[in-house]
């Protein structure tokens, strides 16, 4: 086990508050946290980093757990004149001695994460004039700096295009599957988690349904929670949803 | 050139306003890129009403000027977790009380106006050197301190989260970073004035992040705008034939600087 939400409430002051989250995250689990904007799946996020603290309900970790936290692009405030390799660099600092600067293995790992994602020859280009993929890329080879071994992702496919969000929910697959990360990762997108996520937390109008993502992603459970009929199709070999079709 | 420096006062004018401008601007790369840029302004006039208050009182300017500074900074350095209010309303507000508590109390302290003058604009040429050392012991302090702790100001600047995550405690480092920051503007304005002060902290970072894609050559590019606007700026003051405030001066040469280089970054 890596983390164990018991009967959690988050709130924002009294503006906004979510109950009722049990949810335990095993290792080498793949959880996809998908729900509409303003759900919030980020507050779960962050509630599962240990950087917001429940208003209500117990959230245990485990002690040898290492996050590598991957926010939302976003997030990333790009009037830094950084490179690709100062942010991935970043990964390290919690490992570098507090007056220490980085070493030649601090920059060694890094440039092998770039390289593990696939952008080591962008290393001294400026993050911020990176195309959405690319910069993904980087925020990912940051978390693996940092020799994770959960992979904790917000949104990584947001404002993609198709390809790029294929090739990027490839990489997070490969990741999980060939070096055993735990991955927890938000998307507001059920298709784009749908094929990959063993676990699935579904968050819709303050409801939340957890489980396994064969049976969150039946039609019965999804009508549950989606106003709209919803239905669950397989398209070479892949779960689709669709919603809006005949109710019937 | 350097003919208008022989004489001992300019010399130390000249002393003390590179003091200020180099840990200014240093200190403005980090100041714009964390957005917070009117921290510095109001930190200014925060110092500003401590000194009046402190001459209202009759004590001693730079313990009264210190601790208003140190609410200051206790206040504009948390983040806000209600988003009605945000730091830069906070920043906002903070600025216009301390400008006219500082006026009110110059208006009421017997030394009256003339030193308030001195503390929104600056008269560099009445630094005394004790100024110019308590400032180099405080430029020391702060650039060893940033020498020391950059990759957490960085850090904890650029994204707090990820920083807390990896066991980072960034609210303290936030407070950490604008305490070197308020300390740095008590000394400055005593010697250069808020205006200037304030124009250190913007001006050469801005230009610097103008011209490069390195954030270690941007702190380099800012201190170089401000060497050279500093010894411009009051050379051209100094200048029988114009006799201009110096502070002013400078301010305007940093402002050419801005200027040339913007125009340069549009025709390359
Ligand atoms: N700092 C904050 N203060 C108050 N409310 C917030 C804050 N951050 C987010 N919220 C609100 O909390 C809710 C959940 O936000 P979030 O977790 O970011 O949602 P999501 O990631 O699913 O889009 C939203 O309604 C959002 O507006
Ligand atoms: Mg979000």
């Amino acid at each position: 086990m890596i983390v164990r939400l018991t009967d959690v409430e988050l709130a924002y002051g009294r503006d906004w508050s979510l109950s009722g989250i049990d949810l335990e995250i095993p290792r080498g689990d793949f959880l996809a946290i998908v729900g509409p904007n303003g759900s919030g799946k980020t507050t779960i996020l962050r509630a599962i980093l240990g950087i917001h603290s429940p208003k209500r309900g117990e959230i245990w970790w485990d002690k040898g757990r290492r996050f590598g936290y991957v926010p939302q692009r976003q997030y990333i405030d790009e009037i830094y004149p950084l490179t690709a390799f100062d942010v991935a660099l970043m990964g390290r600092y919690s490992l570098i001695g507090p007056l220490s600067r980085p070493s030649r293995k601090d920059r060694d790992v890094t440039l092998e994460s770039l390289d593990h994602v696939g952008v080591r020859e962008l290393a001294d280009r400026a993050y911020r004039n990176l195309s959405g993929g690319q910069k993904q890329r980087v925020l990912i080879a940051r978390a693996l700096a940092g020799e994770p071994d959960v992979l904790v992702l917000d949104e990584p496919t947001n404002d993609m295009d198709i390809s790029s969000e294929a090739s990027t929910m490839r990489l997070i697959s490969h990741l999980h599957e060939a070096h055993k990360m735990t991955v927890i990762m938000v998307s507001h997108l059920l298709n784009v988690v749908a094929d990959y996520a063993r676990t699935i937390v579904l968050l819709s109008e303050g409801k939340l349904i957890t489980g396994p993502a064969e049976q969150v992603l039946s039609t019965d459970s999804l009508r549950s929670v989606y106003s709209e009929p919803v239905d669950v199709l397989h398209v070479s070999g892949r779960r689709v949803i669709v919603a809006g079709g005949n109710n019937d | 050139m350097i003919s208008a420096f022989h004489d001992p006062f300019m010399r130390s004018a000249l002393v003390a306003s590179l003091a200020v401008g180099i840990v200014c601007a240093y200190l403005g790369v980090h100041v714009v890129l964390r957005r917070v840029v009117f921290v510095g302004a109001t930190l200014a006039q925060v110092s500003a009403a401590g000194i009046g208050l402190a001459l209202l009182l009759g004590l001693n300017p730079w313990p009264v000027s210190i601790a208003l500074m140190l609410v200051g900074v206790a206040i504009f350095s948390l983040r806000s977790a209600d988003r009605r209010v945000t730091r830069e309303s906070l920043i906002g507000v903070g600025y216009v009380v301390a400008s006219a508590l500082a006026v009110l109390f110059v208006a009421k302290s017997a030394q009256g106006e003339a030193h308030l003058l001195d503390m929104l604009s600056g008269n560099i040429l009445t630094v005394t050197s004790r100024q110019i050392i308590a400032m180099a012991v405080v430029a020391v302090v702060v650039g060893a301190l940033h020498l020391g702790f950059g990759k957490q100001f960085l850090f904890t600047g650029l994204d707090p989260d990820m920083a807390r995550t990896a066991g980072f405690k960034a609210g303290l480092w936030d407070l950490f970073f604008f305490l070197t920051l308020g300390v740095t503007i008590v000394f400055a304005i005593q010697i250069a004035g808020a205006l200037l002060v304030f124009a250190f902290l913007v001006a050469p970072a801005v230009t610097a992040l103008l011209i490069t894609e390195k954030l270690s050559r941007a702190y380099i590019a800012a201190i170089i705008a401000a060497v050279v606007a500093t010894v411009a700026g009051l050379h051209l003051s100094f200048l029988p034939a114009l006799d201009l405030p110096s502070g002013p001066a400078i301010v305007v040469v940093l402002f050419t600087i801005l200027a040339l280089v913007a125009a340069w970054t549009r025709v390359r």
